[in-house]
């Protein structure tokens, strides 16, 4: 195994951190480590990366003003900050509204909230993952404090149209805030927060879904949006967000982000050999289900769920061909619980357990995907040999599978 | 981020500090005007001294000389120094030197960052405590003579909440108090805090807190009580939404169906008419747009002039 070579396709769990970015990360390691807080001539140039890294951010989101970028150490981050920070902000208004499909990074807030005395709708999804419009316009009420809908779907690459929904929130209410996970979609699809998203109060993004390494994040903070600090300590980030800014980090995330612009091209190209992979495994691999198909998605995500075989041995198969994929969200892969995600969409009982999310990146190639349409079917095939709902015979289900 | 000066204002602290000939700092002995702003708990403070050309006519008196001392960061010495230099010498009286606003300080030193503009509004503060004090000593009515001072003496001893502005908390208790201010935009229209960075808005201490703690956090005295037997008056919500399903139906829809439209009511909030425009309307947005205004005027003529559609 050791000599087969690596094929990454788990890339809405992490990227890998470019070379560029870590080209530009490297003197905030040496040279240049000083606090950008510091009165020293020194200091200023570090001070100066920092001004530049938040302007380069701010035109990445469409050209926002570079005060409402705030830097913190992961999306996880900037979504309590938000939530907690709205709800602390607004004490007079008690209800939020969030969906069945969001990250744990959002979900557990809600329920936090919740807890607390607040009143949380959560919405349903269709089989394709989808909201429907009749049910967010119903769920806004006048109590209504926060709206928090993620803009792609982790697990199967959905994407919702926030930027509408921001909208209807909005003209129903201006008092209502809105917020958005855009994790998955930084560095993928366009974040205009002055054009498609102009609505959209406040959006979080992780760099190391988008080639910056892990640890550190953006919150982006529409002014005037009432929002209470959530890290309180020093001056930084305008008093928004305490703590000794991560330069080094912040400056690779910059330089992500200029590279997102360059990779545009490869999310089209990425896009189709996703949708080649697709055909080529419903064609190939009986009784699968492509999960999001034909609805707007993620250029980069395949989410399949495979009936009658078990999503980990599928993982640890692939693994042996030296294919990294993985079995709904990496976070909830610490417990047996199939994934809430696909649950909430009704993906069949006997598939869920069977689902694979195989997620690419600007890095990926043409020839690695071929290897995978390759190998995949026959890790399927071998799997379902040994299932006991399988018929091998007939190659099909059993009668009472 | 490490404040960004102008060369100037390092220039004139660097001088300042060195005692260079021709800076001003110290105190005059005796001095005809002493005026004191700040304090070491607010993190600067600034003693303001003047001397004075006497003339028999006290309102001629002549301003001759002028020194500071000043506890504080590199832009509040440089503003002191910028006071003195723009008051001593120019052959003003302690009167004429009060036109000297903060703005005239910031412009003398090419600029300051916005979170140090406190600075100069400290030396414009200083510079009126020590007229008032001239004025004192000589027997001058400022009143009468038309001016008009601002200064907030007592109340500049305490916590500054907003710093872009300088503006202490008993300041800001007071004056919630006395303006009957409810919300942050009215602080921010009548006192200007919160109003440039925004930063004390919602932080601990900040100003929603004082709000809260003025005002009480329940629901806000009923401004809307007057509506009430209007809406009585008005349709029930089931006459109001058969009436707009029913314009919709006979009205808008056949001028939609005519050039290949369709229109689907989704929901009806109080006033708010949610609705999807679909088929050849649907995916262009200018289209989309001129149809909710037909749709909104349609129903606003037939239904209720408070009408607002929203398209989903």
């Amino acid at each position: 195994m050791s000599d087969t070579p690596l094929i990454f396709a788990d890339n809405n769990a992490t990227t890998p951190v470019a070379p560029e970015v870590v080209a530009a990360m490297q003197p905030f390691f040496g040279p240049e480590f000083f606090n950008p807080s510091s009165m020293y001539e020194p200091a200023l140039k570090v001070a100066g990366a920092l001004k530049a890294a938040r302007q380069t951010v701010a035109a990445f989101l469409g050209g926002v003003e570079p005060s409402e970028v705030l830097f913190t150490s992961c999306a996880t981050e900037s979504n309590n900050a938000a939530l907690f920070g709205v709800a602390a902000a607004n004490p007079k208004r008690k209800h939020v509204v969030t969906s069945a499909v969001e990250h744990p990074a959002v979900l557990e807030v809600c329920r936090e909230l919740q807890r607390r005395g607040h009143d949380v709708t959560i919405l349903p999804v269709d089989r394709q993952g989808r909201i429907a419009t009749a049910d967010y316009v119903r769920a806004l009420r006048p109590d209504t404090l926060l709206v928090t809908l993620m803009h792609a779907n982790n697990e199967t690459g959905v994407v919702w149209p926030v930027g509408d929904w921001a909208r209807i929130a909005k003209e129903t209410d201006p008092g209502i805030v809105f917020h958005t996970d855009a994790t998955q979609t930084a560095g993928k699809l366009p974040l205009d927060l002055v054009g498609e998203l102009a609505h959209v109060d406040l959006l979080s993004f992780s760099g190391h879904k988008m080639h910056a390494p892990k640890g550190v994040g953006v919150l982006y903070v529409s002014r005037g949006t009432p929002l209470r600090p959530y890290l309180l300590g020093g001056h930084q980030e305008a008093g928004r967000r305490g703590g000794t800014e991560n330069v080094p980090y912040v400056v690779g995330l910059a330089r992500a982000c200029e590279l997102a612009k360059e990779h545009a091209p490869d999310m089209v190209r990425i896009g189709k050999l996703r949708d080649w992979l697709e055909e080529e495994i419903l064609r190939t691999v009986p009784y699968v289900e492509i999960n999001g198909r034909g609805v707007d998605r993620m250029p980069n995500t395949l989410n399949m769920a495979c009936h009658f075989i078990e999503g980990e041995s599928i993982l640890y198969e692939l693994n042996g061909y030296g294919i990294c994929a993985s079995t709904g969200s990496a976070c909830s892969s610490g417990s047996l619980e199939p994934s809430h995600v696909l649950k909430a969409m009704g993906v069949p009982f006997t598939a869920m357990h069977g689902s694979v999310r195989l997620s690419f990146s600007a890095y990926t190639t043409e020839a690695e995907v071929k290897r995978i349409a390759e190998i995949f079917p026959k890790v399927v095939a071998n799997l379902r040999n040994m299932s006991p709902y399988w018929d091998q015979k007939r190659n099909c289900p059993r009668e009472n599978a | 981020m490490a404040w960004e000066y102008s060369e100037k204002t390092k220039r004139i602290f660097m001088d300042a500090v060195q005692g260079k000939p021709g800076t001003h700092l110290g105190e005059i002995e005796n001095a005809d005007g002493v005026g004191q702003h700040g304090s070491i708990v607010c993190g600067d403070a600034l003693k303001f001294t003047f001397r004075v050309e006497k003339n028999a006519d006290p309102l001629r008196d002549v301003i001759v000389e002028a020194k500071y001392l000043t506890f504080g960061c590199t832009s509040a010495i440089a503003a002191s120094e910028a006071l003195c230099a723009l008051i001593e010498g120019h052959g003003l009286t302690p009167i004429q030197a009060l036109k000297i606003q903060n703005k005239d300080i910031v412009d003398f030193l090419e600029g300051l960052p916005q979170q140090k503009i406190h600075c100069s509004v400290m030396g414009a503060e200083a510079l009126e405590a020590a007229v008032a004090d001239w004025a004192k000593k000589r027997g001058v009515d400022l009143a009468a003579q038309g001016v008009k001072l601002t200064g907030e003496t007592a109340e500049d001893d305490g916590r500054v909440v907003c710093k872009c502005f300088g503006i202490t908390e008993p300041y800001l208790r007071r004056k919630i108090k006395e303006l009957n201010l409810r919300t942050l935009d009215d602080i921010v229209s009548a006192l200007k805090a919160g109003g440039m960075c925004g930063a004390c808005r919602y932080a601990p201490g900040g100003l929603q807190d004082i709000l809260n703690e003025t005002w009480g956090t329940g629901e806000p005295a009923p401004t809307t009580v007057a509506a009430e037997p209007v809406a009585e008056a008005g349709p029930s919500p089931f006459q109001l939404y058969r009436k707009i399903e029913k314009v919709i139906d006979e009205t808008v829809r056949p001028v939609l169906k005519g050039d290949g439209g369709d229109i689907e009511l989704v929901d009806i909030k109080e006033w708010k008419v949610y609705c999807a425009l679909r088929g050849m309307c649907a995916g262009c947005m200018g289209a989309s747009r001129t149809l909710q205004l037909i749709v909104e005027r349609t129903l606003k003529d037939q239904v209720d002039e408070r009408i607002q559609v929203i398209p989903v």
